[in-house]
């Protein structure tokens, strides 16, 4: 039993983390950068060239056949960077096309496809037949359009979607439309009893969040170091500190969980919809709290566009409601069995 | 970060490592005191000690602690182990035996002389006496490198005049790692010494505290020291160096042995869940209770907990030991602190009732001590700040 990185692991998340900082900087969603909308999709080739986008498949379908574990981690930095979740998209479709030998595999695994997500408003269908209202994110100049659900996940033409009108996102940098599927046959539908895909985005998603509250927490602990008031960084008071402090503990949990929920996935052990469900609850929490403190401990500033404070607070919330939010998540964790 | 000489992340458990997890189970269920354990007084301690003796004659007493001390010398992992088993058991806890196994002996294993060695680790493994701390005192607790309780020397002994408090179980212990000030002009921290305190010298009082769960539960004593004499050779480690002894272990109170506590709890949590559903009736989904949302937050953040013991064995055993453990006791506390509270609002009018058959009552009252003992959830969270992230004090 074995919790640490390998030196293995820890090379893959240093290239892929000097790749995003040098690439993707959360600074890049500052203002006068447009403020709706993000050009991550030129990245996809790049990080489909670095093996990210097949990492967990065998390398006999084009993957670099590592497992849920370094999949995991890579989303962890993917969180971090703030990097646009439509990449979830990718990832997921090569994994439903290498399931059902799709010739969408190589432009997935490459990053020359594009994916954007839809997630359920409301109560929707998903099976060979799809319907109900979704939002649709990143999907605009899309032609496919990835959704998970319970039930299994579809891959979608953007052209199924009907009444389709774009919003003002919470989180703007992300584009978000209004769409609707009305008995639309996907392109590629994998049932959940057939391949677990909803886990793994679940893992994945779960990771992103890790990646946010581990970011945050660092933002709020280097500004409480340097930030001066009555003479004295404001870090060195308690009141400050113990927020800090409860980032840290909240950040600590959410990592661990999420590498537990990710060693049964690799593993195949019992109890992977109670542990994923797990990491999905106590990561997003750890994100959403986090970022709220992140704003806290950095004070007016914090509730600026001048600090990226907000963008991960909103980042937070979408990753929350995508593919199962909270309160939907608290259910199946209810539902899930005890594994001794 | 790089971690040298770590092959993989994962959650296998070697051949070896099964097989003495198998061995470990066998051998709880064939010998777990089959009476109920006692709640005070010696017969408390007569079981206590009993069942650690059994402990030790089954070889399962100090998984990892030296073989030349009566240990077995395992990993960490091993003695995670043992302890998932032993909770798994629904063994009883031997709390009487907790500071000897968790931290008086991995003290003296880290800083005692060979004669204090051999003296009292194999006693402790044998369960053949019980140790309580002497740390606290009425004015020092949270800054407890205060403390005054003092000692003098007069040749081959120290003369301990003072007080301590919050002594658990110190009614029924032979011994008691003691704290004095043994330098009054140096600064606090470097003018303590670490003693061990035979609790039967002439000139110790006891002063029996009841505490908050029932009438009549003494758990603590208050400790009054009049001309106490103890030989030299009870110091561990170097006259005035006692604050670096007592912390060179105190991260023992918060490593593996959580791990028990934990799948405790997770178990609890599993019961919470049924008696909810069973008290809200078939025709009342617990999902769609306020009572169902909040367990299942809980369930999450338990699972969470123990993941995090599992982080701070793997560091452990990798020679990483350090402060993030204080990041797991901290939730840990909380989140058990949330699990009583949880029980009670399950129970309803019902938890007006402490009733001796039923515990989630006595449980809830005593689980005011989870965010106090040990260093509070605020001293914690100062620990947390500076050491862990580096924050300035």
């Amino acid at each position: 039993m074995n919790f640490l990185l390998s030196d293995e692991q820890t090379q893959i998340v240093d290239s892929l983390a000097s790749f995003l900082n040098d690439r993707a900087p959360v600074s890049r969603f500052r203002p006068p950068a447009p403020q709706i909308g993000n050009a991550d999709r030129e990245l996809w080739p790049q990080v489909g060239e670095l093996g990210f986008l097949g990492i967990a498949l065998p390398e006999s379908q084009g993957g670099i056949g590592f497992g849920a574990a370094e999949e995991m981690l890579a989303y962890r930095e993917f969180g971090r960077h703030l990097l646009s979740p439509s990449i979830l998209g990718l990832t997921l479709t090569a994994r439903l096309a290498a399931k059902t030998d799709s010739p969408l595999l190589e432009a997935a695994l490459t990053g020359h496809l594009r994916v954007g997500l839809a997630n359920a408003r409301g109560s929707v269908r998903l099976g060979g037949e799809c319907s109900g209202d979704f939002h649709l994110f990143d999907a605009k100049d899309a032609p496919w359009v990835l959704v998970c659900g319970e039930a299994g996940a579809a891959l979608l033409r953007r052209s199924d979607f009907s009444e389709v009108a774009a919003v003002l996102g919470t989180d703007h940098v992300i584009g978000l439309e209004r769409g609707r599927l009305a008995a639309a046959s996907p392109e590629i539908w994998v049932d959940a009893a057939t391949e677990p895909v909803q886990a793994r985005a679940q893992l994945l998603l779960a990771a992103y969040a890790v990646g946010i509250a581990e970011a945050t927490r660092d933002m709020a602990v280097e500004y409480a170091k340097n930030r001066q008031q009555f003479g004295k960084p404001i870090g060195s008071f308690q009141a400050v500190k113990h927020l800090c402090a409860d980032m840290a503990i909240r950040t600590e949990a959410a990592l661990c969980q999420v590498i537990f929920a990710g060693l049964i996935q690799a593993e195949e052990h019992a109890g992977v919809d109670f542990h994923t469900v797990a990491a999905k609850l106590v990561a997003v929490d750890a994100a959403l709290k986090n970022a709220a403190s992140n704003i806290q401990v950095h004070g007016a500033i914090g509730f600026t566009a001048e600090t990226d404070a907000h963008s991960y607070l909103k980042r937070a919330h979408l990753i929350e409601q995508l593919w199962g939010d909270s309160r939907q998540q608290r259910q199946r964790m209810l539902a899930a069995a005890f594994p001794d | 970060m790089a971690f040298p000489g770590v092959v993989s992340m994962d959650l296998k458990f070697s051949r070896a490592d099964r097989s003495f997890r198998d061995e470990a189970r066998a051998w709880l269920n064939a010998n777990l005191p089959r009476e109920r354990r006692p709640h005070s007084g010696d017969a408390m301690r007569q079981f206590d000690l009993a069942w650690q003796r059994r402990q030790f004659e089954g070889g399962w007493a100090g998984v990892s602690w030296p073989e030349e001390y009566g240990g077995r010398g395992l990993s960490l992992t091993r003695q995670l182990i043992w302890h998932e088993e032993y909770a798994r058991a629904d063994a009883p806890d031997n709390h009487l035996c907790f500071v000897a196994l968790n931290h008086a002996g991995p003290t003296l294993i880290a800083r005692g002389t060979e004669a204090q060695k051999r003296d009292h680790l194999s006693k402790i493994l044998r369960g053949e006496v019980i140790w309580c701390q002497g740390f606290s005192e009425p004015n020092s607790g949270s800054d407890l490198a205060s403390l005054r309780t003092q000692a003098r020397i007069e040749g081959d002994h120290l003369i301990v005049n003072g007080s301590k408090i919050w002594t658990s179980h110190g009614h029924l212990s032979d011994w008691q790692e003691l704290l004095v000030r043994t330098d009054a002009e140096a600064p606090k921290h470097k003018g303590i010494s670490w003693l061990i305190c035979d609790m039967k010298s002439p000139g110790i009082t006891l002063r029996p505290i009841e505490i908050m769960t029932s009438p009549n539960q003494v758990h603590f004593v208050q400790c009054f020291y009049d001309d106490v004499r103890i030989p030299l050779g009870n110091v561990v480690g170097e006259i005035n160096d006692g604050w670096n002894v007592a912390m060179s272990t105190l991260g023992f109170e918060r490593g593996t042995a959580q791990v028990r506590d934990q799948i405790r709890y997770a178990y609890l949590v599993e019961k919470m869940i049924c008696e909810a559903q069973r008290r809200l009736g078939s025709d009342s989904p617990l999902s769609n209770d306020e009572i169902g949302a909040r367990l299942a937050q809980l369930r999450a953040d338990m699972a969470a907990a123990r993941a995090m013991t599992y982080m701070v064995t793997s560091r452990a055993d990798a020679g990483l030991q350090d402060s993030r453990s204080s990041l797991m006791r901290a939730m840990v506390g909380d989140t058990q602190q949330r699990a009583r509270r949880l029980a009670l609002d399950i129970l309803g009018p019902d938890a007006l009732e402490n009733r001796e058959d039923d515990d989630w009552v006595y449980y809830y009252l005593r689980s005011f001590s989870i965010t106090i003992a040990a260093g509070t959830s605020q001293i914690q969270r100062n620990i947390i700040g500076e050491r862990v992230l580096g924050l300035p004090r």
